[in-house]
């Protein structure tokens, strides 16, 4: 389905959707950033970013959660499970990138066990995407086989177009019945095709490339000598919408306490610290070889997608400049120089 | 200035009076720079000097892949050699072991950091040699120091506790802010203990809250506001003013100010009897 919304009617559209009883969500200011956070109305809505300071990733797996509590008393223990976890919500002008990271995530929260937090939040969140009408330097989608009005884990996806007008297609199912739910904001799409304002983001290197290249090259000087300005905080994995580690922890007291799952990263030292003091990734090298592996090597080859979405927070937020398109761009002109093998 | 820190430093290497120097880079963008390690003579040229040198390089005189590389000269501002001072004093560094490379400094960053409107070291205080046109340090008063804190110091206490817990429900531990301080260098830091457990892992308002005033506790009568944890904090907490407050309370209990004098004793791990406290008699 095809119809069109005027920037002056997101206001009406988030004031319906919060009349059915969604919770909407949005990008807007808070000081210095832009932030997905729930909004009132429409005037809050920040249109003039490139994308938000934090991803979408904290709508379905937040940076600390209870999974449950318990009490216990000589021999009996009583648990309880946190409920309602899982709140009707629209995700209104979430960008390409971060949306295609919910079906590259669902893999992993759906593989040996399945995650009934990040499930049920799924289902119940409906992700109505704008596309991108600029980008920045750090933005490398198109690299990594996106696109600035991709459509992937979209339900809706709205593009610029002339005037202040945006042309809205949905995606999914979920997504035509939510527009069909609101069909009184929405306007019948102009008879004659118009021009989408759409960024155009350069490609920067063959993804291609870069697997074989990491398939062969574990140990290599490259690993140690980039990532010397790392200071090893978790920055990087915690803004990055498809980083999915984590930790629980038992919060407590003799009797009772509440087990809680937390955002962890492989940037930390203490990460794979073992309890006998021994520590397998024991330089910042291997702490930073591991994020390359693992998004573009071990989740290509358990799961067939790619662990990354372009997105560029990671080199935004870096406090040290790491920059992650330049490592996969020395990486693509590594590979392509044969008999330079370490 | 560009030239004359290549110049350096490239004879610096080639004399073998060092094995790396710590300098600045370009970075991704034209208002970046970033940190860099140069080990060959021939690299010098990878240097750089502009207002967007905003890094506390000393930071690598604590990390063992970059103490790894040798003796180092590292190049600083006079904020940032306030750092060095207090490195020596802690017995972190020998005052032998680093070749202090110091830059004059009008100011960084875009717009100007708060640091540099407060800045009395725009030529620093310790260096072995100093690079750039010799600048007079302004003495500034007590008040103008902490001018930063004017508009907080008016908040009520009540008002000042929701501002914090403002900002810190933002916080996503990252622990950005403690791993770019130079001067948080414990092997293992308190948030990394859990037998027993001192301060909640979790993200929620008591972790936060418990994270952040023990970061900026560990660092009064420390802290030379070099900015730098404020400066990466992913949630623009504005680390800063805690710090600040910090410093201006030690300034005024111990007239000590981090830093300024390799010969002052340091203001907390010093026993003095004229403390004006009774317990340390
Ligand atoms: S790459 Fe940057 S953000 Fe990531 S751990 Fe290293 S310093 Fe922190
Ligand atoms: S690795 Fe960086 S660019 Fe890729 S998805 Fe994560 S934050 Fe975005
Ligand atoms: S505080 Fe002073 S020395 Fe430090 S960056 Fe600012 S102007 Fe330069
Ligand atoms: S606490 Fe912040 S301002 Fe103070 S020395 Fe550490 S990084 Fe610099
Ligand atoms: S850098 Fe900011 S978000 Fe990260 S732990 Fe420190 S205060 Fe929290």
């Amino acid at each position: 389905m095809e119809k069109r919304l005027n920037k002056k009617d997101f206001d009406n559209f988030i004031t319906s959707l919060r009349g059915k009883g969604y919770k909407t969500i949005a990008p807007k200011k808070d000081n210095n950033l832009i932030v997905l956070d729930e909004v009132q109305g429409g005037g809050e809505i920040s249109l003039d970013h490139v994308i938000t300071n934090n991803s979408i990733k904290e709508f379905f797996f937040p940076k600390t959660e209870k999974v449950l509590s318990y009490r216990m008393e000589k021999n009996n223990v009583q648990i309880e499970e946190p409920e309602d976890f899982a709140v009707k919500s629209v995700i209104f002008g979430s960008r390409p990138c971060d949306a295609f990271s919910l079906p590259v995530m669902d893999k992993v929260f759906n593989w040996d066990c399945s995650d009934k937090f990040w499930v049920q939040r799924r289902e119940a969140v409906t992700i109505v995407t704008i596309a991108c009408d600029k980008c920045d330097t750090y933005c490398f989608c198109t690299s990594v086989g996106l696109a600035p009005d991709a459509k992937g884990g979209s339900d809706v996806l709205f593009t610029k177009i002339s005037g202040d007008d945006y042309v809205v297609e949905t995606v999914t199912e979920k997504g035509e019945s939510l527009i069909k739910e609101f069909e009184g904001v929405f306007s019948d799409p102009l008879s004659e095709a118009s021009d989408r304002q759409v960024a155009t983001v350069e490609k920067k290197f063959e993804i291609e490339k870069v697997k074989s290249w990491l398939d062969e090259n574990f140990v290599h000087t490259v690993w140690t000598d980039f990532s010397l300005k790392c200071i090893g905080c978790g920055a990087c994995t915690f803004v990055c919408p498809t980083c999915h580690c984590f930790d629980i922890v038992d919060e407590c007291t003799m009797t009772k306490g509440d087990r809680v799952k937390n955002w962890d990263g492989c940037q930390f030292k203490m990460f794979t610290m073992h309890t006998s003091g021994h520590n397998p990734r024991s330089t910042q090298g291997e702490r930073w070889r591991q994020r390359i592996m693992h998004k573009f090597k071990y989740y290509v080859e358990k799961f067939d997608s790619i662990l990354c979405v372009g997105c560029g927070r990671c080199s935004r937020v870096c406090p040290a400049d790491m920059n992650i398109s330049e490592m996969l761009e020395i990486i693509a002109t590594e590979a392509s120089q044969p008999g330079n093998k370490e | 200035m560009i030239e004359a820190l290549r110049k350096k430093a490239e004879e610096l290497l080639r004399s073998n009076t060092v094995n790396v120097v710590f300098g600045y880079g370009e970075g991704s963008t034209p208002e970046r720079t970033r940190p860099v390690f140069i080990t060959k003579p021939e690299d010098v040229n990878k240097l750089t000097w502009n207002q967007y040198c905003v890094y506390n390089l000393t930071t690598y005189l604590k990390r063992q892949e970059t103490r790894k590389l040798g003796k180092p000269a590292i190049i600083v501002k006079g904020c940032d050699a306030k750092t060095v001072i207090v490195l020596i004093k802690e017995s972190q560094i020998k005052r032998e072991d680093v070749y202090i490379l110091g830059v004059t400094c009008q100011g960084v960053g875009e717009p100007l950091a708060v640091k540099c409107k407060a800045c009395d070291v725009h030529t620093p205080r310790i260096y072995d040699d100093l690079v750039g046109e010799k600048v007079e340090n302004k003495e500034l008063s007590f008040d103008e120091r902490y001018a930063e804190l004017d508009e907080y110091e008016k908040m009520s206490e009540k008002g000042k506790w929701e501002f914090w817990q403002k900002q810190f429900e933002k916080c996503i531990k990252c622990y950005a802010c403690s791993n770019i301080c130079p001067l948080c260098f414990c092997d293992r830091c308190i948030v990394e203990k859990n037998q027993p457990q001192w301060i909640d892992p979790s993200a929620h308002a008591r972790g936060n809250l418990s994270w952040n005033v023990t970061r900026a506790y560990h660092l009064a009568g420390r802290c030379i506001n070099c900015e730098e944890c404020q400066r990466v904090c992913p949630a623009d907490i504005p680390l800063n003013l805690l710090n600040k407050k910090l410093a201006k309370e030690a300034e005024k209990n111990f007239n000590y100010r981090p830093g300024y004098n390799i010969d002052d004793e340091l203001a907390m791990s010093t026993y003095n009897a004229k403390d004006n406290q009774d317990f340390v008699k």
